[in-house]
């Protein structure tokens, strides 16, 4: 059974579709990104999961709960991050922590304790949230989470004020937590390269609309390359490229010839660029990222 | 269930500014008592039969003068005949210092309830304006919990400020008239009679009857919170509620009209002395009509509490 079902969720403000018939599934274990530009509906989406916005129409199961119908049970099971990590300014970490404590079963001190070093808070635990930083008040909320072990973890930006240290680790920390205790984690954030080192599938929202759902692991393993050459020559490099690869585009940028080629070809090609007298300094693949393909399922426009 | 109810008390009592409203409070208390003692000294003297004898004799031009108010003839009878029973069994006034106190107990829970007011305005509408709301909303409680925990905790501070009141005006009434006073009874008047019952009895039943007046309030405050989601128009709103339903309801007492007035049934107290300020109207009537001003009080807030999105 999967671990989050996700069926024809639709959310409507009078005329406006904010999120329109999404269907996803994800197991344990996986970690799913969110892509989208803004407004594409990705907290509106997260916000319906977890029961703080109604559903106009669809269906969420988590664990096979339904969320409408078992919203105590369900959610017994989830930790989530919306937007940021608000939490009580006016009380101490620990007290926070207290509080969110006794809404869960089975929270005990030492959890508590346990949770406040994993998110490295353990020198600040004590102070008012008040006088945290961002990334203080983002590794807290991430501590509210977490702390009752739940099977799926939604988080909404979770990067947002952490340093570039703090995304390593929390990169980490959720890569862990996914491999070792089998949770399943839904991430949703603009920035690209993040989740492609985080990910194992991202969807792509646009509109409201899923417009794509695409497995990490495939893009890295990708056959074609886009390939760059280096050359002391490139005009004749050019026409003996274009009789090699007829039909490719080749795209000249002074001394650098770029194409898109299958990779096992690469070898092939240089050679025979040596053997037509030109000096050939360097050859690149250009790893086809995870951006080039959100621009292509998107249509362009970056965000 | 009781675990959310705690949840909401560390919230309250956790903030430094819970503890100021306190002060106010208890500061109000002592202030009522202080300005009791100074108004109240004066008859000590040695003639008070001829002072009171004066005041008779004022209070009964009092009531047959043309413009006079309901509640002020009422008051001067009341005035009239306790001053009586004075003369009539020679105790000198200034041992009924504890009797005013208890008169002042509307006072003083009228205070209290426009400090509860505060708490119980914010106590919704806060979590949504610092965000807490979305994680509170998201653990495994669901929201009809929430919101009864919430209401509960709202109810508990103002009876904990009523205690605090009755409480303190125990002790700095002994600190100021003296231990003794205690021993006296409180004089009432009911049917053209006047009748005594023990003071601390008075005292206690005082505050006990007053607390519609808090609780009324209170949820008003506490259903526009959780309604509007927004502090200001709660605490502003019931705050001007309160006030103006306190005075009309002492302004207009003993008019007909105000059997359909609630707040003219939130001081029971006269359910106590068997003296109801308009005919016809009995406690369970007042407590009925309360409760159902509060029953859609509640309609109104939880149905916008549980149902509408949080953004
Ligand atoms: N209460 C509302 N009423 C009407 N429209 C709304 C409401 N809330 C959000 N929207 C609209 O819904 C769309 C999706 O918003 P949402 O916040 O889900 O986007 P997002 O993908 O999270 O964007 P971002 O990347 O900026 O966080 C936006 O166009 C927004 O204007
Ligand atoms: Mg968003």
């Amino acid at each position: 059974m999967p671990l989050l079902q996700i069926q024809d969720l639709t959310k409507k403000i009078g005329k406006k579709i904010l999120v329109d018939h999404l269907t996803l599934e994800m197991d344990k274990g996986e970690i799913l990104g969110l892509l989208g530009p803004n407004g594409a509906g990705k907290t509106t989406t997260i916000r319906m999961l977890v029961g703080l916005i109604s559903k106009s129409e669809g269906q969420v199961l988590i664990n096979g709960l339904d969320t409408s119908q078992h919203f105590e049970q369900a959610m017994a099971q989830v930790g989530v991050i919306v937007e940021q990590p608000d939490l009580y300014k006016y009380l101490s970490g620990y007290d926070n922590l207290i509080l969110f404590s006794r809404m869960s079963k089975g929270v005990t001190r030492q959890r508590i304790d346990e949770i406040v070093q994993w998110v490295g808070l353990a020198h600040s635990i004590r102070d008012k949230v008040s006088s945290y930083s961002l990334g203080m008040r983002q590794r807290l909320g991430l501590a509210v989470a977490l702390m009752h072990k739940p099977l799926l973890l939604l988080l909404d930006e979770p990067t947002n004020g952490l340093d570039p240290a703090g995304i390593r680790e929390l990169r980490e920390h959720l890569k862990l937590l996914a491999r070792q205790q089998d949770v399943g984690i839904v991430i949703s954030s603009h920035l690209m390269s993040e989740m492609e080192m985080m990910c194992d599938r991202v969807a792509i929202l646009q509109k409201g609309k899923l417009v794509g759902v695409q497995r990490v692991s495939d893009m890295v393993q990708d056959e074609h390359a886009q390939v760059r050459f280096e050359v002391d020559r490139p005009d004749l490099a050019v026409q003996l490229l274009q009789s090699l690869l007829s039909g490719e585009q080749i795209d000249v940028e002074q001394e650098q010839l770029r194409v898109r080629i299958p990779k096992n070809r690469i070898p092939e090609i240089s050679q025979k660029l040596l053997d037509a007298g030109i000096s050939v300094y360097g050859v690149t693949t250009i790893k086809r990222t995870l951006e080039d393909k959100y621009i292509e399922i998107t249509g362009g426009e970056p965000h | 269930m009781n675990l959310l109810i705690q949840n909401e008390n560390l919230k309250i009592y956790k903030r430094k500014r819970t503890w100021i409203l306190i002060a106010i409070v208890a500061l109000f208390v002592l202030l009522q008592i202080i300005n009791l003692h100074t108004s109240g000294s004066p008859a000590a003297s040695e003639d008070w039969r001829a002072q009171l004898e004066q005041e008779n004799s004022w209070l009964t031009e009092e009531t047959s003068a043309p413009d006079a108010l309901n509640i002020e003839i009422r008051q001067a009878e009341k005035q009239l005949l306790l001053n009586q029973y004075h003369l009539d069994h020679g105790i000198p006034p200034q041992q009924s210092a504890w009797n005013f106190a208890v008169d002042q107990v509307g006072n003083v829970v009228f205070a209290i309830s426009l400090i509860a007011i505060i708490i119980a305005g914010e106590i919704v509408a806060a979590e949504f304006a610092s965000g807490t709301i979305k994680l509170l909303l998201t653990r495994s409680a669901s929201r009809t919990k929430i919101y009864c925990a919430k209401y509960i905790a709202s109810i508990l501070f103002g009876l904990a400020l009523a205690l605090l009141g009755l409480l303190l005006s125990i002790l700095f009434g002994s600190l100021i008239f003296g231990f003794g006073g205690l021993d006296h009874s409180y004089l009432y008047v009911s049917d053209s009679a006047v009748g005594e019952i023990p003071l601390l009895q008075a005292l206690l039943g005082s505050y006990l009857f007053h607390l519609p007046f808090m609780v009324l309030t209170v949820t008003l405050a506490f259903m526009i919170s959780a309604a509007f989601r927004s502090t200001t128009f709660s605490i502003v709103i019931s705050l001007l509620a309160s006030v103006a339903g306190f005075v009309i309801a002492i302004a207009m007492n003993g008019w007909d009209w105000t059997r359909y007035f609630v707040f003219s049934h939130t001081d029971l107290t006269p359910y106590i002395w068997g003296d109801p300020p308009v005919g016809e109207v009995s406690l369970a009537y007042a407590l009925v009509f309360v409760l159902i001003h509060l029953a859609v009080m509640h309609l109104v807030s939880y149905t916008a509490f549980v149902k509408r999105d949080v953004t």
